[in-house]
């Protein structure tokens, strides 16, 4: 069964791209694009001549996403948890790789700071895994969705780990790492047709990814798990209508100084 | 293929370049892009990348500054693309034609497809102009399509390659 979700996973997630869409654009009063626009972006980026600066600039492109839809699909066959973070990690580094291998200053400037909110971000993702550990007795995805949920005993985590949603899923205030009026797309300036898609799609495997952390604490109630993440989608949402952009030094010291901090201390609640 | 072409008029991404001109235009096209005229309900996203993007919005009577930049990102679009030129003075030259440093309109540099008038254009014709730029986006074949003239650096590297009989000058048979 859950292989036909792996399979369909760019689907899933590219709906839930275009409905974030449209939530934004009514938070706007405006009409905005249609629920499918997501996919007729695809179709039409597959239609475009594609420009390749060079062979392994492009493929490392593909790579992120075959290793992000990676991620998501041990995500859903629930396996251990470090093994899925450092998976991410490792599709986040290919972005970065393919970033430093051209000349533009723009896509250097992008990679930079692709490094510096993975530094922001990492640390809380690993400790939000530690507190799945203290509170189960174990890092397998399979072994926290059979727990009862774990929402009562790590409160903190869960608001460290709403803080860092904007910076993985590239919203307001922490949207540095794309900032598309300063930077043009950070990593992605170079990137054109048939290969800008697999970034395009690859932003829809990060916000699977995240979502299903949050997710992750309902435990064995499906049903407290899915209405957290519906309302962790609404308020990211809703805070990235609200906020300008940060500078990057300001969203890591905000999440060195608030985050990080926050999920120390249920930490060590949780050991004593 | 001819499945993918009808997707090309659902979502054009929108590249907007100042030639030049006095702002009012791009004040127009962004009001064309907010909350009350909404270009998104047609797909429209203004990417500020010249790779990503399919439509070509430039304001403006092109100035010598600009003529350089103008011809640059016009190749940098991949096809189909298509250019739009929105306000008198880029269609025309307008207030400022033959003024001393500045050309009468883009059409010298790059072929048009859509003239918007006005001075500046209101938010309804750039909506209009952009409808049909993506009916003739749907029309357009993948051909590389070719500035009128060089410029620039792109000049410089084109004789260099014409030279070597690499490469054929767009305006050699012009000159």
């Amino acid at each position: 069964m859950s292989w036909v979700w792996i399979v369909l996973a760019p689907l899933l997630g590219g709906l839930l791209y275009g409905g974030e869409r449209v939530l934004r654009a009514r938070m706007q009063r405006r009409m905005g694009p249609p629920l499918l626009q997501p996919f007729y972006d695809m179709f039409k980026l597959m239609d475009k001549r594609t420009l390749i600066v060079h062979a392994a600039h492009a493929l490392l492109g593909a790579a992120h996403f075959f290793l992000l839809w990676l991620t998501v699909a041990a995500l859903f066959l629930g396996w251990n948890l470090l093994y899925i973070i450092f998976l991410h990690l490792f599709a986040t580094m290919t972005l970065v790789w393919a970033g430093y291998s051209v000349k533009s200053p723009y896509s250097h400037v992008g990679s930079n700071r692709e490094l510096l909110a993975l530094v922001a971000y990492e640390p809380v993702l690993i400790l939000v895994a530690v507190g799945f550990y203290l509170g189960t007795g174990s890092f397998e995805i399979t072994a926290i969705l059979r727990d009862q949920s774990l929402l009562l005993q790590m409160p903190l985590l869960f608001v460290a780990l709403l803080m860092i949603i904007p910076v993985k899923v590239k919203k307001s205030p922490f949207d540095v790492v794309e900032a598309h009026q300063e930077i043009v797309g950070g990593v992605e300036v170079e990137y054109s047709g048939l290969f800008y898609e697999f970034l395009y799609m690859a932003r829809f495997m990060e916000y699977l990814f995240v979502y299903s952390f949050v997710y992750l604490f309902g435990g064995g109630s499906h049903f407290l798990g899915a209405s957290l993440a519906v309302g962790a989608f609404f308020v990211v949402n809703l805070v990235d209508n609200a906020t300008a952009r940060v500078r990057p030094a300001e969203m890591v010291g905000i999440l060195y100084k608030i985050a990080l901090p926050l999920a120390l201390i249920n930490i060590i609640g949780m050991l004593l | 293929m001819k499945f993918l072409r009808f997707f090309r008029k659902k979502s054009p991404w929108v590249l907007h370049y100042n030639a030049g001109s006095c702002n009012g235009c791009d004040i127009e096209i962004l009001a064309a892009l907010g909350p009350r005229f909404d270009l998104e309900r047609f797909g429209v996203i203004n990417t500020g990348n010249p790779k990503q993007s399919d439509i070509f919005l430039v304001t403006g009577p092109v100035t010598y500054r600009s003529r350089e930049r103008i011809v640059e990102l016009y190749s940098q679009i991949p096809e189909p693309k298509v250019v739009v030129a929105v306000g008198s003075c880029t269609a025309t030259g307008g207030v400022f034609r033959g003024m001393y440093n500045v050309e009468d309109g883009i059409d010298r540099y790059i072929p048009v497809d859509v003239y918007v008038p006005g001075c500046a254009a209101s938010p309804q014709l750039i909506i209009d102009a952009l409808v049909k730029g993506r009916e003739i986006l749907e029309q357009k074949s993948r051909e590389i399509e070719k500035p009128l003239r060089l410029f620039g650096a792109i000049e410089t590297v084109g004789h260099k390659l014409s030279r070597l009989n690499m490469a054929k000058r767009v305006n050699d048979d012009k000159d």
